[in-house]
């Protein structure tokens, strides 16, 4: 049963917005930069959202009880409302759902807290370490802040989260829990402790010397992911509600398929099996074929793992060479938000026909041999898939369509 | 004490400075049981007052919780 897609909200670090999010993304502008509250740590490149002020678009009071990740959430799911007509204050809240997704939750909070627990003990806490830290807690407040009273809850597959969340929503639609969902995830900025996580699993580019180049998916230089933060909000409806109240559709979500590598806590399965029987899921529940697909939006994070297993297992399913693209290479990787954002350019790929570029791809990886653009190219997508595949195996996959 | 009182409300828990009058409840400036909390730690870290939520909790209004802040710190 194929969900419209009735609402875009982006907070990316390409801009504030879904204008200034897919600019930066068209035009291939990477945003890696050296983030100077990552001084000392192994890696010290992200990328952030540009001129974020939490205290000017929510009010100092109200933006101090949000940690970041959520603040960064509220702001897309403020768009999201907008672009699709919606009012929270006229709505039948009961019939609405938030389900989005997120890698870390709260983690400035835990961080500062943490710093303040080991300083000053116990009794230094703040009473608000849990509300802004707990991962549940974006959703929570989602509903709170948009009179969101259906179900919500926050989904947690690592770098899947975002796709797992508007899979999920979509299930709550076609099950008839609700009538509108608000979909997608969110991530705040990675703490110094959790980019010496990463950095100790060599997982993150080393490239300080040209962060701009750091995060190159596809490409042979690749040594790496880069960090971001940022929000993707979808809001769907099913197709004959949208159009009862005359919404623009502009996307369908025709298709979700996910599954489990069951293999290994953090390397993906190297020919891509797990990853495979996602996207041959979200096909047979879109009721297309591999060779209906003319675009990809690629896992293509950046680390040679990565991007070889998942470019061995397009290669084998889908001969005939659709276009591929990972958007990483401007954003960087958004972790927990990355399938929401990068489900929100696919919408905006199919809606517009438009492949965009993979900013930093100078040279094609020999064993890579995908269609990989590095221009932006202009042509209809009559059918896309948006990958994601996250550490613990989950992977996730969403079909989407014009309307 | 007031203006300490006033200070903390405004910098720590960013209360919005027009809306905190003597005559003000906590209910008044919307300071949930969580808020009142955090009142209570930054009392004591930055004007070394030790308070408990609870003596805030039961204050009528700021005019009243300045008068006990005086009290707290006369005592020190």
């Amino acid at each position: 049963m194929d969900v419209a897609v009735t609402g875009l909200g982006l907070v990316t670090p390409g801009g504030i917005g879904v204008e200034a999010s897919w600019d930066a993304i068209t035009n291939g502008k990477p945003t890696a930069a050296i983030d100077p509250s990552l001084d000392g740590c192994p890696v010290r490149i992200s990328s952030l959202v540009p001129g974020f002020d939490a205290d000017e678009l929510f009010g100092a009071r109200r933006a101090l009880r949000m940690d970041r990740v959520t603040q960064l959430a509220v702001a897309a799911v403020n768009e999201a409302l907008q672009d699709a007509g919606l009012d929270p204050r006229t709505w039948d809240g009961a019939r609405v759902a938030v389900v989005l997704g997120s890698g870390q939750g709260g983690i400035t909070t835990l961080d500062e807290q943490y710093a303040l627990f080991a300083e000053r003990g116990a009794k230094a806490i703040s009473p608000l370490l849990l509300p802004k830290h707990l991962i549940n807690m974006v959703a929570g407040v989602v509903s709170i802040e948009f009179n969101a009273a259906g179900p919500s809850l926050v989904t947690a597959t690592a770098c899947a989260s975002g796709t797992t969340a508007i899979g999920m929503a979509r299930d709550l639609l076609i099950l008839d829990r609700c009538d509108i969902a608000v979909a997608g995830g969110s991530e705040g900025r990675l703490t110094p402790l959790y980019m010496s996580g990463f950095a100790q699993m060599k997982a993150l580019s080393r490239r300080h010397d040209d962060p701009a180049a750091a995060s190159r998916p596809f490409d042979a230089d690749r040594d790496g992911f880069v960090a971001g933060e940022g929000a993707g909000i979808l809001i769907l409806e099913r197709i004959a509600d949208a159009q009862a109240r005359k919404a623009r559709i502009r996307g369908l979500i025709t298709g979700y398929g996910a599954s489990s590598d069951a293999l290994h806590i953090t390397s993906p399965h190297p020919e891509g099996a797990g990853a495979q029987s996602a996207v041959l899921a979200a096909l047979r529940d879109a009721g297309a074929t591999p060779g209906d697909v003319a675009h990809i939006n690629a896992h293509g994070t950046a680390t040679r793992q990565n991007d070889l297993a998942e470019s061995v297992m397009l290669e084998r399913n889908f001969p005939h060479h659709p276009y591929v693209t990972s958007t990483k290479g401007v954003t960087g990787h958004l972790l927990g938000a990355a399938g929401a954002v990068e489900a929100a350019f696919t919408v905006l790929a199919v809606e517009q026909g438009i492949t965009p570029p993979t900013a930093n791809l100078q040279t094609l990886d020999s064993d890579i041999h995908l269609n990989v653009p590095t221009t932006a190219v202009s042509t209809p997508v009559p059918l896309a898939l948006s990958n994601s595949f996250g550490f613990g195996g989950h992977n996730a996959v969403l079909a989407i369509a014009p309307p | 004490m007031y203006e300490e009182l006033k200070q903390v409300l405004v910098t720590n828990l960013k209360v919005d400075r027009e809306v905190i009058r003597p005559t003000a409840t906590l209910e008044d400036i919307e300071l949930d049981s969580l808020a009142i909390v955090e009142l209570s730690l930054y009392l004591e870290s930055e004007l070394g007052i030790s308070i408990s939520s609870e003596e805030i909790f039961g204050r009528t209004s700021l005019g009243d919780l300045a008068g006990l802040l005086e009290q707290q710190s006369g005592n020190v």
